[in-house]
């Protein structure tokens, strides 16, 4: 029997399945679109992506976007931004090739840091994806900063286990007492290869002799002057010995001197170990800001990391986490090609927001982001941004077209009311009031450079109720209640994985003197605890080794003395006879 | 439930077809491919279109997916690990895939997913092994037990039902 390959009878209610499939598309494309937008827009950005409507208008190539709400990654019950409208003009044609190219982006009434109802961060809460890692990658680097200021409120001084096994000393003595044996034992044996005793004791009995002798006893003259050579020869290797001894010496002198540095840097090792806030005013200022003024840059940070992950430079295929779905997502991998389109680019978006939108005369601002793209190699421009407004300018630029991406933002914002905070270890609230805020950042490959600063003239200080029975807590409100300016500038240099932190404000010196005041006698005492523990620790170890190399020394240069003495004595005594019995008369 | 008695009435429905044993195996084989990759991709469009327009098994298809969707989910790492060694791990390729990201309509197949292709080239080398045993399980059960599963009474009421009617007209 014949079978037949094709069922034409099926073509009908296959054509009927694909009209069924079109119209469904034709329905819901909008809402399809909307729940990918959001979906995708929260995969990338580790945040809530929510879009209330979208229109897709394929044949003007046209996109309508309204009431978009992105919540913070950061903060939990806040919006990283919502805007009113966005219309975007997109290329058509590239979308067969699944590539988003948009040429321009109308953005109106746009909001930063609105408040929301609910908990919108999903990397902080899954660390899936991209988003989360690089969120957990910057908390980590942002945890280095952490500085113990707890004890500031209570002024407890505490002190961890001092385990001897870290203390450098002990190591260093044990090392010097052997090298002082082996000095000793070398000194001896270069002593003993020397043969003093029979020169000695041949030149006491030419003496001997020579005492005996008369002007005419030739022979024994002659053998007094071979034994004056001898003796000097015998000198000589003295000497030789006496200088290696005396480098040796000076060598376990050295050895003596680095036990005293080792035991300096176990008291500054044990002196780490205590729990208080250094006393000068540069680290108060660390200790009390330094947390809080960590936070923009590790924020700033996050947004510089997914970037680069989000637009690599160069043109290598680039592994990203695939779609969410019920089966595993996978990774997607792009192929950019030379002179071919980017798989994402925004040629150009028009902002225009809002700042302070709550209050009775909220400012309008205006901004513009160009080049944003996937594929920066491709594009072959930097992706730039800036904005501007009565009290604002801003502006950023990701340079990923060259191998070394640069990222660098900076910001300065003025007349904004910023929320009040609580100063870190100290049971204070600081209400900023308005104030000028500035950033600035620059991300050189792995090199960080990144400035924050606060300036403000309306301080206002909020002493909570933990405070009352405090006495350092006390002393820190006096001294910071009257202060009306704040003055907060914090600086980050060096390598990406571990920059130098510098925070400097206007209360350092005011919390500083205080702090000295008061904790000043506990301190001092926490530190001669300290002193005491690491003495007890190595003076065991290092006394016998102090007095072994002292011994070792004195024995050497005593030995060598001894026998120079004795050199010398002899050889005097062979030369005045030989004075004596010719009389000034010099034989050949 | 529905869904159920359905997959049952195709099994026994495809068993019990006049179809030959090769058209139930390729219909079994095509179906696989909708089971074992990610529903909603293009290729899975043509699978569909074929399983439609070739005289092959359509409840064969509906059976091989029903069977393959709970191994496409077990097998889903090895096919995330065959689709990241052949899309990143092998620089001979990479010429292919980067010509391929920037056609036009082939990146709407997700090709450059690791699931997607990890799982279609493991359904595509699955194919002819899962045609070959298929068809000989079929001789086998038709010459066995097919004949008195056919004239019991369970067989007989699933067969009556209005949902084997509309199996019907897509038999081969």
């Amino acid at each position: 029997m014949k079978v037949k390959i094709f069922r034409w009878r099926a073509v009908g209610p296959l054509l009927v399945l694909f009209v069924i499939a079109g119209i469904l598309w034709w329905l819901f494309a909008d809402t399809i679109a909307r729940r990918e937008s959001q979906k995708v827009g929260t995969q990338i950005l580790g945040a809530q992506v929510e879009i209330q409507k979208l229109h897709l208008d394929l044949r003007h190539g046209k996109v309508l976007i309204g009431g978009l709400t992105i919540a913070s990654p950061h903060e939990a019950f806040k919006n990283l931004l919502q805007a009113d409208e966005l219309v975007a003009d997109i290329d058509v044609v590239p979308l067969t090739e699944k590539k988003l190219i948009i040429n321009r982006i109308a953005a109106n009434g746009l909001r930063f840091g609105t408040p929301r109802a609910t908990d919108g961060r999903v990397a902080a809460t899954s660390g899936d994806g991209i988003a989360g890692r690089v969120l957990a990658e910057t908390r980590e680097w942002a945890s280095q900063f952490q500085i113990p200021v707890l004890q500031l409120a209570t002024g407890k001084v505490s002190i961890d286990s001092l385990d001897p096994r870290r203390l450098s000393t002990i190591p260093a003595a044990t090392a010097l007492g052997a090298r002082a044996d082996s000095s000793r034992r070398a000194w001896q044996s270069a002593f003993d290869s020397l043969r003093l005793g029979p020169t000695l004791d041949s030149a006491s009995a030419a003496l001997d002799r020579l005492k005996r002798a008369r002007a005419t006893d030739l022979a024994t003259i002659n053998e007094a002057r071979q034994t004056i050579d001898r003796l000097k020869r015998a000198r000589d290797r003295v000497t030789t010995l006496e200088r290696n001894v005396k480098i040796g010496v000076s060598e376990l002198q050295a050895g003596l001197n680095g036990l005293d540095s080792a035991r300096q840097r176990d008291y500054a090792f044990a002196r780490s170990l205590l729990k208080l806030p250094s006393l000068d005013a540069p680290e108060i200022g660390a200790a009390v800001f330094g947390p809080g003024a960590i936070k923009p840059f590790e924020r700033v940070l996050y947004y510089a990391q997914l970037a680069r992950r989000y637009m690599p430079p160069g043109l290598l295929p680039r592994a990203t986490t695939g779609p969410s779905r019920v089966r595993r997502a996978g990774e997607d991998v792009r192929f950019p090609k030379e002179r071919a389109l980017p798989a994402f680019l925004l040629r150009s978006a028009e902002l225009s927001f809002l700042l302070q939108p709550n209050s009775a005369q909220p400012q309008k601002y205006a901004g513009q982001l160009t080049g944003l793209t996937s594929d920066p190699a491709l594009y072959g421009r930097p992706t730039a941004f800036q904005a501007s407004g009565p009290q604002l300018a801003a502006g950023a630029m990701l340079n990923h077209v060259r191998a070394i991406p640069v990222d660098t933002a900076g910001a300065s914002i003025g007349g904004v009311t910023l929320p009040a905070f609580q100063v870190p270890g100290v049971p204070l609230t600081l209400d900023p009031g308005a104030a000028t805020t500035q950033l600035g950042f620059t991300l050189n490959g792995d090199t960080i450079r990144a400035r924050f600063a606060i300036r403000s003239t309306n301080v206002r200080w909020t002493r909570d109720s933990g405070f009352t029975n405090s006495t350092v807590g006390g002393l820190i409100w006096q001294a910071v209640s009257g202060i009306s300016n704040l003055d907060v500038e914090a600086r980050l240099s060096g390598p990406l994985h571990h920059p130098d932190l510098a925070v400097r404000s206007n209360l350092d010196q005011a919390i500083a003197s205080r702090l000295r005041a008061v904790l000043g006698e506990q301190v001092a005492a926490a530190e001669k605890q300290v002193h005491d523990r690491v003495d007890a620790l190595i003076n065991d170890k290092v006394g016998p080794v102090r007095a072994r190399v002292t011994e070792v020394q004195s024995q050497a240069q005593a030995q060598i003395a001894q026998q120079r003495t004795r050199i010398d004595e002899l050889q005097k005594s062979l030369e005045q006879r030989l004075r004596q019995l010719l009389g000034g008369v010099r034989l050949p | 439930m529905f869904t159920l008695i359905k997959l049952i009435q195709s099994l026994f429905g495809a068993l019990h077809s006049e179809g030959t044993e090769g058209q139930l195996a390729a219909g079994i084989v095509l179906g696989s491919f909708l089971g074992l990759t990610p529903l909603v991709n293009l290729h899975n469009a043509v699978i569909v279109a074929a399983l439609v327009l070739l005289n092959v098994s359509f409840a064969g298809g509906m059976l091989g997916w029903a069977l393959f969707v709970p191994i496409g989910f077990l097998l889903d790492p090895l096919f995330d690990w065959i689709g990241h060694t052949l899309l990143l791990d092998v620089p001979a390729l990479t010429p292919l895939w980067t010509s391929l990201y920037n056609t036009s309509i082939v990146p709407l197949t997700n090709f450059n997913n690791t699931v997607v292709l990890g799982s279609f080239v493991f359904a595509l080398l699955f194919a002819v092994p899962l045609f070959l045993l298929t068809r000989w399980a079929v001789v086998r059960y038709r010459v066995t037990v097919g004949e008195r599963v056919k004239q019991s009474r369970l067989y007989k009421a699933m067969t009556a039902s209005k949902a084997y009617n509309v199996y019907k007209m897509f038999r081969p």
